[in-house]
């Protein structure tokens, strides 16, 4: 019998298949030393959008320890079920995601009867998480937001996208720590930006961006100063697009790049069904 | 260059000096501040300019603000010829309106003479 392939060989062999799941789900299944490599590929990038979703993970996955969530490196949420009233729980599934680097949360669908919603669950979900978008309405405030944000101590790229903006900052303090933000910082936030930039000027660590794209009324330009200002030493692109007051949305070619820049994945990105 | 009204707010990029790459989001209506504000920067790494335009622009606009994309095309021109600084224009090709590929002649007339200017096609 001819001696195995060096594990590094196989690895390499197997990574050549990271954007075709049909032969990663074939490799997995031919032996168990295969799973954990095929894994990799096969969880790099998760995508939950509907209930269905998480309940069928659930069901497959109880047991935490056993989970590929580990794998996921890439995760989106275009739900509301990982967002709960102030003061609920929710399930532990999303826990377990604890190696995401990127992590794209849409709740813009989530309606709390007048509730506004809480974000405790993802709090701190990735020590590692480096690039953060979140997509929300007004049943999420302001202060949830940045409570979250300053929970992830390696973050260097944020984009917030509010299709209606609540700015209350509740309970709000001031973190004594706050993120790397060395990467991109992208706002598209309707009525304005000024609450977003204060509330980024406030953290700690200062703000050290190298690119910053910004939709912006004519009355956040002097927010944009400031923004622009802090990162003076750090800025390389500089992207701003201008809306009218009172156009009720961000022009679709706005929403459109948000989204693409959001959700849209160079990489083959798996949804969980 | 021509006057510009200094009540228009504009952005100050004269301390970003690391600053390689700007884009603006034009509507057709704010071409002033684009010029306004690029007359700021300073950078000396400036690569790239880059204006994009969303829609189709409405001709009375494209009228209304015929002097200040002269402005534009001269301020552009002086990138061009100080810095190498070639500016790059994409558009949203439009079967209604007037789409900025057909108007750039127009507009930027002296920098489509010379054929420094890049038109790109966006989907």
């Amino acid at each position: 019998m001819p001696p195995p392939l060096p594990p590094e060989m196989l690895d390499l062999i197997v990574g050549f298949l990271h954007d075709e799941p049909g032969a990663l789900k074939a490799c997995c299944l031919t032996s168990k030393s295969w799973v954990h490599r095929t894994r990799q590929h096969l969880f790099a990038h998760l995508e939950f959008s509907l209930e269905s979703h998480v309940k069928l993970w659930e069901e497959i996955f109880p047991d935490p320890s056993n989970s590929p969530a580990r794998y996921t490196r890439s995760l989106s949420i275009r739900m509301s079920r990982v967002v709960t009233p102030v003061g609920g729980s929710v399930g532990g599934w999303i826990r377990t995601f604890s190696g995401v680097i990127r992590l794209h949360v849409d709740m813009r669908g989530y309606d709390g009867g007048g509730t506004e919603a809480s974000l405790a669950s993802l709090h701190g979900l990735s020590p590692t998480l480096k690039s953060l978008h979140l997509a929300y309405g007004s049943s999420v405030i302001s202060s949830e937001i940045f409570g979250l944000v300053c929970s992830f101590p390696l973050l260097e790229d944020l984009a917030l996208f509010a299709v209606c903006n609540n700015s209350k900052l509740d309970g709000w303090n001031i973190p004594s720590t706050s993120p790397k933000f060395t990467g991109c910082l992208d706002l598209r936030i309707i009525n304005g930006i000024r609450p977003a930039v204060r509330q980024l000027l406030e953290m700690s660590s200062g703000l050290h961006f190298s690119k910053i794209s910004v939709s912006c009324l004519e009355e956040d330009i002097e927010s944009m100063m400031d923004l622009v200002s802090e990162c003076s030493d750090t800025l390389e692109s500089l992207s701003i697009y201008y809306y009218l007051p009172g156009a009720g949305f961000l022009p679709p070619f706005v929403v459109g790049q948000y989204l693409t820049a959001a959700f849209g994945c160079s990489r083959t990105q798996h949804t969980f069904s | 260059m021509g006057v510009v009204e200094r009540s228009t707010p504009f952005l100050d990029l004269s301390k970003l000096t690391k600053l390689k790459d700007v884009v603006f989001g034009c509507t057709g209506s704010n071409v002033q501040r684009i010029t306004m504000t690029l007359q700021t920067a300073e950078s000396i790494n400036l690569e790239q300019i880059t204006i994009r335009s969303p829609t189709a622009f409405r001709k009375q606009i494209v009228e209304s603000s015929y002097q200040e994309w002269q402005d534009l095309d001269r301020l552009l021109l002086r990138f061009w010829t100080s810095r190498s600084v070639r500016p790059k224009i994409w558009f949203k090709d439009e079967k209604e309106g007037c789409d900025l590929k057909h108007l750039v002649p127009r507009l930027l007339p002296e920098l489509s003479r010379r054929g420094v200017v890049d038109l790109v096609e966006c989907s």
